[in-house]
């Protein structure tokens, strides 16, 4: 009896199987990982697979959706974003400073575009005045899709997903993605009588002939995501849909009725314009793994930056490494680091002339400094070359 | 250049308070702490072990948006790091710092951040050292804006900050540690590194010996870590002015 009962129900073995003692010990799970026993000859290797800056396999399909002006699905790892652009008219009647703020800079903005069109300088400060003053890019992310757990479908947005938001929308207004020239609609009064000239006059002797072209109205652009499926690194997927969406953008060609006092726009699709982007900045998001799971704690004296750096020094010539730079964290990762960083590179002239940052971002702790950040640019700079290729694919 | 103001303690109600005026970018802000409270929420599905840090930010004129969200979060994830949240009589519960931009220029919607940050850092930091919460460390932060002709410029104003290529918030540690970093516009990674080295200078002092002794005093004055230090043995001097008078 005892025998069969010992051989029926096998022995209770003081093994767990590897799913489980992920959850019951997570960092010592990730940490077994990425320090095997010397004596395995294993690679070091997170727990999901991946050498530690590796990004997950990512794809990308624009214009998914029909009813919008643009959208992309952008999928990285389980992390999956879908994005849409739709391109609404706001007009200028109904802007409420219109008259008083804009209507000086308009003549000087088209006295400008004649005489000389490479003045980026100026015209920078012209898109900044547009874009950002009226508004016209509305970025919203929404993370109530039942994306993870932790996430109630149907709730008010979550903290994560207003600063995620944020993210979105200072990230396209300091990367000027967005040219303001397209998003303007523009109407050329005829010139008809002289009384109309009358008044022009005063402005510009040279131009009297014809009537200043004037902004009728302006796009706005709602940049709608959705996060479907939530696994860790939201912003870079997120950031991936809002550029291939913004890239598969298509404004229908828009004028102003004088007869009818509106605008119409033609439904003709080989009208429609797309947009031209500045640029195509790409986001990369790393997070530093700790191998002492309490070392931000325990020791209350915490060593000054030189000596902790040779302290690791010291140790990763023994082979113990104490810390990771985890490129592209999933949800498991996450969860098990604090101490996160962002870079978005770019690079001119279609990627053949030299990276240019242009945004970057390092909380959560103490662990990465200078020689780290370099190393993450290096990295991202040729995440570029991959996601430029992903992105001209789809 | 008119170096920062400080005061600590003057809200009774709360643990912990401090205000902090930085003339240069124009910025008034007011702290509170309250330290450590029961929160009203069970967190035990957090993390219990730890006391949860909270960070409200309040703008000056209107109600808090995306863009104070995205601030609290990386004042919380700062904040949270240095706060030592295991000490007795922490775990399990809170750390409650709320912000009041008091004074300033009023950041609108999609406007970057980083303008106020070191400000809003600074009076963190201070308020929870009024509230007597245990850290691990102190810290300072700087905005360095780089203007067109590559020239890096210390707390520029708004119109500045505005005006700059690229703009860099650095909060440097007591222990020289880069706790912080927010950098955007359009830069490269040798232009960061230099203005990298330039926050470390300025978060600890030079570290060059300094010529004569005038000069000494007023070292120690610019350097940001030197500032809260300074407020701090102001206040622990006022705290007990009447104990040296006795003696």
């Amino acid at each position: 009896m005892a025998s069969t009962t010992a051989s029926h129900a096998t022995p209770p073995s003081l093994s767990l199987p590897p799913s489980q003692f992920a959850r019951l010990q997570p960092h010592a799970y990730l940490l077994a990982h990425l320090s095997p026993p010397a004596a395995s000859n294993q690679p070091s290797l997170r727990a999901n697979g991946r050498a530690a800056s590796q990004f997950r396999v990512t794809s990308a399909n624009a214009g998914s959706l029909t009813h919008t002006n643009g959208s992309a699905v952008v999928r990285i790892g389980d992390t999956a974003a879908v994005c849409g652009v739709r391109a609404e008219i706001l007009n200028t009647e109904d802007i409420a400073s219109w008259s008083v703020s804009h209507a000086s800079d308009e003549q000087t903005d088209d006295k400008k575009s004649k005489s000389e069109e490479g003045d980026t300088d100026s015209q920078d400060k012209e898109d900044r005045a547009h874009i950002q003053d009226l508004n016209l890019l509305v970025p919203n992310l929404s993370l109530s899709t039942g994306c993870a757990p932790g996430f109630t479908p149907g709730a008010a947005p979550s903290a994560l997903a207003q600063s995620l938001s944020h993210q979105l929308l200072s990230l396209l207004h300091s990367t000027r993605l967005v040219q303001a020239d397209d998003l303007r609609i523009w109407y050329q009064p005829p010139n008809l009588e002289a009384e109309a000239l009358g008044e022009q006059m005063d402005v510009d002797s040279e131009e009297s002939g014809n009537p200043a072209r004037e902004i009728k109205a302006f796009w706005v652009l709602y940049i709608d995501v959705m996060i479907i499926s939530l696994a860790g690194n939201p912003f870079d997927a997120a950031w991936a849909s809002v550029l291939a969406a913004l890239r598969d953008t298509k404004l229908p060609k828009a004028w102003w009725d004088d007869d009818n006092e509106t605008i119409l726009c033609s439904d003709d699709i080989a009208d429609a314009k797309k947009l031209s982007l500045r640029g195509l900045p790409i986001a990369s998001s790393f997070c530093s793994f700790e191998a002492d799971a309490a070392a931000g704690w325990r020791s209350v004296i915490i060593p000054d930056a030189e000596e902790q750096k040779a302290q690791e020094q010291k140790q990763k010539k023994q082979g113990m490494q104490q810390r990771w730079v985890l490129a592209d964290p999933d949800g498991y990762e996450e969860g098990l680091s604090q101490e996160r960083a962002c870079v978005v590179v770019d690079k001119e002239n279609d990627g053949k002339a030299k990276t240019v940052i242009v945004k970057m971002e390092k909380h959560g702790g103490w662990a990465l400094d200078g020689d780290d950040m370099r190393q993450l640019v290096d990295v991202s700079a040729q995440r570029w070359d991959e996601m430029k290729r992903i992105l001209d694919q789809c | 250049m008119i170096g920062p103001t400080a005061s600590l303690s003057h809200l009774h109600r709360a643990d912990g308070s401090a205000s902090y005026k930085c003339p240069a970018t124009g910025y008034n802000i007011l702290g509170a702490v309250n330290a450590p409270v029961e929160l009203p929420g069970r967190r035990d599905a957090l993390k219990p072990e730890e006391a949860t840090v909270e960070v409200f930010v309040k703008p000056g004129t209107t109600t808090a948006g995306v863009g104070e969200r995205y601030v609290e979060g990386l004042l919380r994830s700062v904040l949270g790091k240095v706060v030592l949240g295991r000490e007795k009589g922490f775990p399990r519960r809170g750390v409650v710092l709320t912000l009041a931009i008091v004074g300033g220029e009023n950041i609108e919607r999609g406007d970057s951040y980083l303008t106020v940050f070191p400000a809003l850092l600074h009076a963190g930091l201070l308020s929870m050292i009024s509230a007597s919460v245990p850290l691990s460390m102190t810290f300072s932060a700087t905005l360095l804006g780089v203007t067109k002709s590559g020239d890096i410029v210390r707390d520029p104003s708004p119109a500045a900050a505005k005006a700059a290529v690229s703009l860099h918030v650095f909060a440097i540690s007591s222990k020289n540690h880069l706790l912080l970093n927010e950098s955007e516009g359009r830069f490269d990674f040798d232009t960061w590194e230099l203005a990298r080295q330039n926050a470390v200078t300025i978060c600890q002092g030079s570290s060059k010996g300094s010529d004569g002794d005038v000069n000494m005093e007023e070292e120690k004055n610019a350097s940001g870590n030197g500032f809260i230090r300074e407020t701090v043995e102001d206040q622990i001097y006022s705290d007990y002015v009447y104990k040296l008078d006795s003696i």
